[in-house]
């Protein structure tokens, strides 16, 4: 089902905590709510389910406004970060409950509790209570009773963050097979960047209560709207330069490119920035070496004015704290972005 | 934190625990005969048959046990419901609150006044209707003071103890409906339903305590039946009183036999009450909030 938010605001206790939303996320989709802590992720999803009452705005369960639509009556179902189990009902039962509440015979809730435990490979978990399972077969169960809801929209609130590293790769797996094998419209809440951008269609970035670009995994890494969006995904440096005919122009760098004239920021990512060559100009000293597995997460300063570059060297590092070297800028990797 | 600092900061509740304890265990001791001040040293079950003798004992048992069993189931519902309106008007609650707390404040003599000046024949409401018509004369407004069928104290004792079953489980409540309750409405369960499935049966631990202590209470208390009850049959506590007030003090074994089958009698419908409740509630997963 299409979900459609317009000018969405909410304000809870005199506080505005969201400010004008407007989103749309077409039939099928699997969206990321990207932001970070206190954003305003929870209570966006909260106000899609009915639960908040948004100050201004509606929002369209494809194309028609849910407004007066209650909660119970609107299928747009969260997974709770506190998932909000039912302590006292097994897990069977907590995967029925959504079908008891429609009037569904006691035979076939079963067979649909048995049947969504085999989704969320629990089989034969059924009669336990919940007490008696641990964290990722709750989040597990959790999900299955939210499919049981047959949902309009599937809502999911940090479902992962409390998993640990390999529990929440399987989770995200099976999130992603069922929800096409469903073909649930989806909305995932995360803070997590490397999350967002491998699991869904788009991505819209919040922040303090505001959606600050919504865009494709890609768009958004590659062509970010504003200052803020960049700094989201990685550790960047910023320097001011010029557009004139076709060519950028700042303090270490130029190059041609097709945007039209005018001031500008050029982003530099860590990947746009290459340390080398050997023989060129050492105006940059090493001042952090940082060791991530993979590679070395290294930070330069530029000896004669004081602009700092974040960039990465594979393993093993020769480098060491105080080096000077060169560095060179990766002119396809570099973004503009209007001053 | 050391080992003994819980014991320290406990030690005015455990004071005050061995303090009652004295007190019940003395009671218990004269009951059956044992009273060295008055020269009563032979430990004997005496008092108890006596007491068990007493035709007028068993109509106060029941007197005692019908107040305190309706008023209290009454009290147990109406409470719930009003704790449930309490939990779904957020807004107004804690207005509603500072209203809801006078009757838990009011000691119980003051709430025995206010039901004579109320509903006594001679009462507001009598001379009310009498003069609005309603009634031909005040003596024709229903009897339900200093009768047998004890409306009037049980009456007095919802007056304090709904809004005490409303209070005790109040917090438990609302925390559950906040939390499971606003779950279930997600998945498709109207509130009456979400109400009756989830947040209620979660709820039922802290009403049952909530139950257990206005039962002990009301079947122990004297107050009320004393001011408002009826003169033949006593309730049990009255009677007792009564029995303890006698001049003679060699009477006394006798009021504490009476004492003594009270606390019997209160420690074993709690005993089954427990029980019965935590049978229920092992059925399902894990109990909440108790
Ligand atoms: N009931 C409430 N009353 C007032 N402020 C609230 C309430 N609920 C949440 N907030 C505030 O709204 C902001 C966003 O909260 P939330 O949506 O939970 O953020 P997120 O899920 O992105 O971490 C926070 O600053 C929080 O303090
Ligand atoms: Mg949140």
């Amino acid at each position: 089902m299409e979900l459609s938010l317009k000018d969405i605001s909410v304000t809870l206790s005199g506080e505005e905590i969201l400010k004008s939303i407007d989103l749309t996320i077409e039939d099928g989709a699997i969206i990321s709510l990207l932001g970070a802590s206190g954003c305003g992720k929870s209570t966006l999803l909260k106000t899609i389910a009915g639960i908040i009452t948004p100050s201004g705005g509606s929002v369209f369960l494809n194309g028609s406004c849910a407004d007066n639509l209650p909660p119970h009556r609107r299928g747009t179902v969260i997974v709770f970060q506190d998932l909000r189990l039912f302590p006292h009902m097994t897990v069977a039962d907590n995967i029925s409950f959504p079908l008891k509440m429609r009037g569904v015979s006691k035979e076939q809730c079963r067979k649909t509790a048995v049947e969504l435990l085999e989704k969320v490979q629990l089989e034969g978990y059924g009669e336990r209570k919940i007490n008696e399972m641990s964290g990722g077969q709750l989040q597990r169960v959790a999900l299955a009773r939210a499919l049981a809801a047959k949902p309009n929209v599937l809502l999911l609130d940090e479902p992962f963050s409390s998993l640990d590293e390999n529990l929440r790769q399987d989770m995200r797996k099976l999130v992603l097979k069922l929800q096409k094998e469903y073909r649930i419209t989806t909305i995932l809440v995360t803070h997590d960047r490397q999350e967002a951008l491998c699991m869904s269609d788009r991505i819209a970035l919040m922040k303090s209560g505001k959606i600050l670009q919504y865009d494709t995994p890609e768009r958004i890494y590659h062509a970010p709207a504003s200052r803020e969006v960049a700094d989201f995904f990685s550790e960047n440096a910023y320097i001011d330069g010029t557009v004139t005919d076709h060519a950028f122009t700042c303090d270490i760098a130029a190059f041609r490119t097709e945007m039209p004239d005018g001031p500008y920021q050029a982003v530099l990512r860590p990947g746009a920035v290459r340390i080398g060559p050997w023989d060129g100009k050492r105006d940059f000293q090493v001042t952090e070496i940082s060791y991530r597995g993979e590679d070395y997460g290294i930070s330069l300063k530029d000896q004669t004015n004081g602009l700092v570059l974040n960039t990465s060297v594979p393993s093993p590092c020769m480098f060491k704290v105080g080096d000077l070297v060169s560095v060179q800028l990766d002119q396809e990797k570099i973004i503009l972005l209007p001053r | 934190m050391k080992k003994w600092q819980p014991y320290l900061l406990l030690s005015p509740l455990i004071l005050l625990g061995l303090l009652f304890l004295l007190g019940v265990g003395n009671a218990l001791v004269q009951s059956l005969g044992y009273i060295p001040a008055f020269n009563m040293k032979e430990i004997t079950l005496k008092y108890y048959r006596q007491v068990f003798n007493e035709p007028a004992l068993f109509a106060s048992v029941k007197v005692s046990l019908v107040i305190a069993a309706v008023s209290s189931v009454l009290a147990a519902v109406f409470g719930v419901v009003l704790c449930a309106a309490l939990t779904a008007n957020g807004r107004v609650r804690n207005k509603v609150l500072q209203i809801v707390r006078i009757p838990i404040l009011v000691p119980h003599t003051i709430a025995a006044l206010f039901i004579i000046m109320f509903f006594s024949q001679n009462g507001l409401l009598a001379r009310i209707l009498f003069h609005m018509g309603t009634l031909g004369s005040q003596a024709d407004f229903p009897a339900i003071l200093f009768t047998t069928n004890n409306i009037g104290i049980i009456m007095a004792y919802l007056w304090k103890e709904i809004p005490f079953v409303a209070y005790f489980v109040l917090a438990l409540m609302s925390s559950i409906n906040a939390t499971l309750g606003e779950a279930a409405e997600n998945l498709g369960a109207p509130g009456i339903k979400s109400f009756l499935h989830i947040t209620l049966p979660l709820c039922m631990p802290a009403v049952n305590k909530a139950f257990l202590i206005i039962f002990a209470f009301s079947f122990g208390a004297y107050e009320l039946p004393f001011l408002l009850g009826a003169t033949i049959p006593k309730a049990l506590p009255v009677q007792a009183y009564i029995e303890y007030i006698n001049p003679d003090l060699r009477h006394r074994a006798y009021a504490m036999a009476m004492n003594g089958v009270m606390l019997l009698i209160t420690l074993a419908i709690s005993a089954v009450y427990y029980w019965l409740s935590r049978r229920t509630y092992d059925k399902g997963g894990n109990r909440f909030g108790s």
